[in-house]
């Protein structure tokens, strides 16, 4: 139905140049590609300039089509301002407001700039990954409870996702015993060779 | 009314069959499941990592202030506030604003670029090194002489799977920005709880392996 009313708005010639201009803005979108491509450091002055001029001749080429459908009150991609009648229908379920939301995310950047603190104070390495990491499972509860809306969906989807994920991550960590292991199976340990080469005195680790 | 609204109002419980026992339609249970597979996938890469890490005698640590941790702190903000955007982007698209989402979606796409410019100049940096997946940059190997050459392999792979998560991110919100008006609102809550995951992910690979190779030197 819409390409018969397209075709019936349309002249031939029309139709030619903006197949014409269509082949040309693919035609430099390809050109834009292969500089990328090409360019050795993508962020040179150079490359950046040729790339720029390649996308913007393909915008500009696009351009004459848009406007010919635009002002022939074509829009394919334009906004109705009525609500389309299947959104209408559909029962949504949405809480919060843009406080809430706003909240979650100072608390999300707050713990971010914590952590990168933290990074820079001198404790012993498992203090450091158990503080990053318990902060970092605060901040992916914070997201997958405020921003991906669990918290407002039914108890069964969520008894559902999180203990399957809780579960299988924990069964990964049946390989860790064998990662200590591997560093005491080593007879000697390079840096103690190294150490013993060098001075003869009693290697310190680190 | 669609037929997923009819079965929400039937009276009929869980056990009776006929209503959905999660109250969500299957396009968004699967979002959900397929979020649950890839966290999975990202957990099985950050285990292997930090087994690696630990089963050396040393380990490269070998990122400064600056640039590393200013631009992968940056980028963490952006994506955190890409992910605000996100959610407005939903809560619009729920009070049937489909201008508002689709401008919300824009920024959230904007940000999503911003991480992804930063994040190759980033690697730009660490490539100039000489820093490559099975070989240590030139001056690493001196400073941590018995570490293994798996510093580049994890980094790369690990951010690199990420990064594509990113663009894919980008692409996807594109495509729902340009047919919001064809789309319905679920649709728009799934891209964002794709995006929101992919935010989650960066929150775990930000202190794993920025955060964790912290040079006190730089």
């Amino acid at each position: 139905m819409a390409n018969e009313s397209i075709r019936d708005l349309m002249r031939k010639s029309d139709l030619v140049l903006m197949a014409v201009c269509l082949a040309l803005a693919a035609g430099f979108l390809l050109l834009a590609g292969k500089n990328a491509a090409d360019a050795g450091k993508f962020f040179s002055i150079d490359s950046l300039f040729f790339t720029a001029v390649c996308l913007l001749l393909a915008l500009t080429f696009v351009a004459v089509p848009a406007l010919a459908l635009r002002s022939r009150g074509i829009h394919p991609f334009g906004v109705p301002d009525e609500v389309p009648p299947a959104r209408a229908a559909e029962h949504v379920h949405f809480e919060g407001g843009m406080r809430l939301f706003l909240n979650v995310l100072l608390g999300l950047l707050g713990l971010t700039v914590i952590e990168v603190f933290l990074a820079y104070i001198h404790v012993p390495l498992h203090i450091m990954l158990t503080l990053l990491i318990g902060l970092s499972l605060i901040k992916a509860a914070m997201i997958v409870a405020y921003f991906m809306h669990l918290r407002f969906e039914r108890m069964s989807l969520v008894l559902t996702l999180i203990p399957t994920l809780a579960v299988c991550i924990c069964l990964l960590f049946i390989v860790f015993p064998d990662s200590f292991r591997t560093q005491r199976l080593r007879a000697v340990k390079p840096s103690a060779v190294e150490a013993a080469g060098e001075a003869g005195a009693p290697a310190s680790h680190e | 009314m669609s037929t997923e609204a009819q079965i929400g109002r039937l009276p009929a419980t869980e056990w009776d069959g006929g209503a959905l026992p999660f109250r969500v339609g299957h396009r968004k249970l699967g979002m959900w499941l397929f979020i649950v597979s890839d966290a999975m996938t990202f957990s099985a890469m950050l285990v292997a990592y930090s087994y690696a890490r630990v089963a050396s005698d040393d380990w490269p640590t070998p990122f400064p202030f600056y640039p590393s941790i200013i631009f992968s702190t940056t980028m963490t903000l952006f994506l955190l506030a890409s992910s605000f955007t996100m959610v407005m982007a939903v809560r619009a698209s729920a009070h049937n604003r489909l201008k508002a989402a689709r401008r919300w979606i824009m920024a959230t796409m904007l940000g999503g670029l911003v991480f992804l410019v930063l994040h190759s100049i980033e690697w730009g940096h660490l490539i100039e090194e000489g820093l490559r997946p099975f070989r240590l940059a030139g001056e690493w190997a001196h400073r941590w002489p018995n570490s293994p050459p798996l510093f580049g392999a994890s980094f790369f792979a690990i951010t690199g799977l990420h990064m594509f998560h990113v663009f894919t991110g980008v692409c996807y919100l594109g495509v729902v920005a340009l047919r919001i008006s064809k789309t319905r609102h679920e649709d728009v809550e799934i891209s964002g709880l794709y995006w929101h995951f992919v935010d989650l992910v960066w929150m775990f690979v930000f202190p794993l392996i920025y955060l964790m190779s912290v040079d006190f030197k730089g």
